[in-house]
């Protein structure tokens, strides 16, 4: 069965730290941010997931909905049903099939494909995949400085026209101490060999996007849009030259150096700012990593641009303000 | 939003909190939120029908919580942003309701200002969550 997303929701925080306020409060900063989106003290990964969840809706019969698939690497409890909170905050059916991802930043693609399989299993129109992430470390730790906040949601159709999934490729390895977190730690650690975690980034995605190209028969060429996971601005963007892809292709979904690593949501996030600009019948490719390792590309044809949604990407690269790196340390409850 | 609500008594109120479902009532067609036993328009009506509000409404009054003004659920809040705003907005379906503002424009609040409404934990405890509605100033479009 055909089965598209239909329309798109995006939530950014309001909150934005600058790399100059880093490095003239830090002396340095370690991430290739411009800025960085930062929840406030009264967000957080389930309040965004909402907003965004709205903004995707708006043209939406939400009674039509029949599946739910969220995703966060941090969400606000470690074990609890959190769908119940969407399904509240929305008005959504209480009898709908839902699924939680969490545990690393591969979650989104993770919802993204399970609601896919779940859509089979019930006879409404739609699924909800809303994708919510805000990754933390410890306010000592460098990898903090990149570390941002962003949430999308993603309304999948059956036969309907809009950007129609394709095909996916999965590749997971065994690659540990990278980005991982202890159970009741706050923030994330790694140990810190940069060639080691550089080559497993690249080599993992490689995997994924490489392996799809064979299984699709395509060629870097034949993608219009490639999205692929950022924890950097410039290894993103050297990743995807390493696969064949040009400046033109990539640049509209590298989005990190606005809103920082914004863990699972990384991939989407990129994503809807392609689908604001690309024309109909453009093919896009998108690819999601998790140190650990693991990797989903996904492929996917623009058949029928979307409505017109009234909060683009472009409104929350204008809504914002800037804070003090004191004011973003009360934020994380440091002082 | 006052302190110490019992967690079963909040949950009850859920669906008025998370996405502000109000009741209609049936004698006069006044809009009650939050919910009522009998509707305080008519004095009258006991049957209803739930609605849905839009969110949107207009600053009718506000005034800012000082630092040490706020409520102790609100007291890490308060110790964050300072002092923050609190607003009665008068819905655009009729009622009148008590929230804070977030994300205050550099320009003033003001009475009639166009706000919308937003998703945010309201307060915690014992680490349980509490969700409710805030209000934001309305995008301009
Ligand atoms: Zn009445």
């Amino acid at each position: 069965m055909i089965k598209s997303v239909v329309s798109h929701g995006i939530y950014i925080p309001f909150l934005r730290i600058t790399r100059e306020e880093y490095i003239n409060t830090l002396g340095s900063c370690n991430a290739d941010i411009k800025e960085k989106a930062v929840m406030d003290i009264d967000e957080d990964v389930l309040t965004m997931a909402v907003e965004a969840a709205r903004n995707a809706s708006t043209e939406i019969d939400i009674s039509q909905i029949g599946v739910l698939t969220l995703a966060s690497a941090t969400f606000p409890y470690a074990e609890r049903v959190m769908t119940g909170t969407i399904i509240q905050a929305l008005g959504l059916n209480k009898n709908i099939l839902t699924s939680q991802h969490g545990n690393s930043t591969l979650a989104g693609t993770e919802a993204f494909l399970s609601a896919l399989g779940l859509m089979e299993e019930t006879e409404a129109k739609y699924a909800l995949v809303i994708i919510s992430d805000a990754p933390a470390a410890e306010a000592s730790s460098d990898m903090d400085h990149g570390f941002g906040a962003a949430a999308c949601a993603f309304v999948l159709a059956k036969a309907e026209p809009g950007l129609r999934f394709e095909g996916t490729y999965a590749y997971s390895d065994e690659v540990p101490g990278l980005r991982y977190r202890l159970p009741g730690d706050k923030g994330v650690r790694d140990i810190g060999v940069r060639s080691y975690s550089a080559m497993a980034h690249d080599d993992t995605m490689q995997a994924s996007v490489q392996e799809l190209f064979n299984k699709m028969h395509r060629t870097p060429g034949d993608y219009q849009h490639v999205v692929l996971h950022q924890t950097s601005q410039k290894t993103a963007g050297a990743l995807a030259k390493k696969l064949g892809f040009s400046d033109g292709q990539i640049k509209i979904g590298l989005v990190y150096d606005q809103f920082g690593d914004t863990g699972s949501c990384s991939p989407f996030i990129g994503l809807c700012h392609v689908l604001e600009n690309a024309g109909k019948g453009a093919k896009i490719m998108i690819c999601s990593y998790s140190p650990g390792s693991g990797s989903h590309a996904l492929s996917f044809d623009y058949d029928n641009q979307f409505p017109d949604s009234s909060k683009k990407l472009q409104y929350f690269l204008n809504h914002k303000k800037y804070i003090s790196y004191i004011h973003y340390l009360k934020i994380k409850k440091v002082i | 939003m006052g302190a110490h609500i019992s967690i079963p008594m909040y949950q009850r109120a859920v669906s008025q909190k998370y996405r502000m479902l109000a009741q209609k009532c049936l004698h006069c067609g006044k809009v009650n939120f939050p919910p009522k036993a009998v509707c305080k328009y008519c004095l009258t009506g006991s049957k209803f029908e739930h609605i849905q509000l839009s969110g949107r409404g207009k600053i009718y009054s506000h005034t800012i919580i000082a630092g040490g003004g706020a409520p102790p659920e609100f007291a890490a809040e308060a110790s964050c942003k300072g002092s923050y705003p609190v607003v009665l907005v008068e819905l655009e379906e009729g009622p009148k309701v008590i929230a804070q503002l977030v994300n205050p424009l550099d320009r003033e609040i003001s009475v009639g200002m166009p706000v919308t409404a937003v998703f945010r934990k309201i307060y915690e405890e014992e680490g349980v969550i509490r969700y409710g509605f805030k209000f934001m100033p309305a995008p301009v479009s």
